[in-house]
């Protein structure tokens, strides 16, 4: 990706860079974000894609959909991945038509692969 | 490159317990597929089943030096007590029990273990092979693959996890 697309809102990950580091913080466990701000937490291909665990970026409100073509167009490198994987808000899974409320914790969802 | 874990702080899910279901859902050590099949023993139950995935050391001629698997926990915690609720009802069990491990793992551990135990086999056999279909398709964890030359690929096979609203909204 492009990260000068988000210098100015990236919060930086904590807990170092490694995948082989005890795991440090989570969507869920990391402080509330700011009002008019969305923290977005990726996983798997798509964080390496992203080279982030977690972003925070200013959001002025929209629908899922719409928070997909913000993404896409800011990070095209993640756009077929993307295109692929699943938006959840607070750990639930949203439609695209759904409002993604400023504060949101989001996660994007690529398809799975346990077991 | 590397990215840092996403859940450090979301420990108490790997701690999560439920409908008398003791064992953890997630862990970083080696699984003890022992202690896993005693959980669901069962006066009740005249069958009892343990899969055991590991990890393979060639995938389709390409060698695999180990995994790495990360998750959403809460929400594959949530989504794999679901499943184990879903497989009771399903298939009458007994009981069921599911751990996935996390984290780096070698060539021939294991990285799931399912067990249930139930009146017959039939449903038994059955049961832990739906559960492992399921897993697969929908429960928001993923495997990295690390080859002998130190490359190392996420896998993100197919479209949308299964039962995601996006999913279901498509035509």
């Amino acid at each position: 990706m492009n990260p000068s697309a988000f210098n100015s809102t990236v919060v930086p990950s904590p807990g170092g860079h490694s995948t082989s580091q005890p795991v440090h913080a989570s969507a869920q466990a990391m402080p509330p974000p700011q009002s008019e701000i969305l923290r977005i937490t990726f996983f798997a291909g798509m964080a390496e894609a992203v080279g982030r665990r977690h972003l925070d970026m200013p959001w002025t409100g929209g629908s899922v959909e719409q928070l997909r073509a913000m993404l896409a167009a800011e990070c095209p490198v993640i756009a077929p991945l993307l295109a692929r994987s699943a938006v959840a808000l607070a750990g639930v899974y949203a439609a695209d038509q759904t409002v993604v409320p400023a504060g949101a914790d989001v996660a994007i969802i690529p398809p799975v692969s346990g077991g | 490159m590397g990215i840092p874990h996403s859940n450090g702080d979301d420990f108490n899910c790997y701690r999560r317990r439920d409908g008398g279901n003791h064992e953890p859902l997630f862990v970083r050590e080696p699984i003890d597929t022992q202690r896993v099949l005693a959980a669901v023993a069962n006066d009740a139950a005249g069958a009892n089943v343990l899969f055991v995935g590991t990890a393979r050391g060639i995938t389709d001629g390409v060698l695999t030096s180990g995994l790495e698997y990360e998750a959403h926990e809460s929400m594959a915690a949530d989504n794999l007590i679901q499943l184990r609720a879903e497989a009771v009802s399903r298939f009458s069990l007994a009981a069921c029990a599911v751990v996935h491990r996390l984290g780096k793992i070698a060539v021939g551990e294991a990285s799931i273990a399912i067990a249930v135990s139930g009146p017959h086999r039939h449903a038994a056999w059955r049961a832990a092979e739906w559960l492992m279909e399921q897993i697969k398709k929908q429960t928001p964890i993923w495997k990295c693959e690390y080859r002998p030359d130190g490359q190392r690929e996420w896998s993100h096979p197919g479209s949308m996890p299964v039962g995601c609203a996006s999913e279901e909204h498509e035509p």
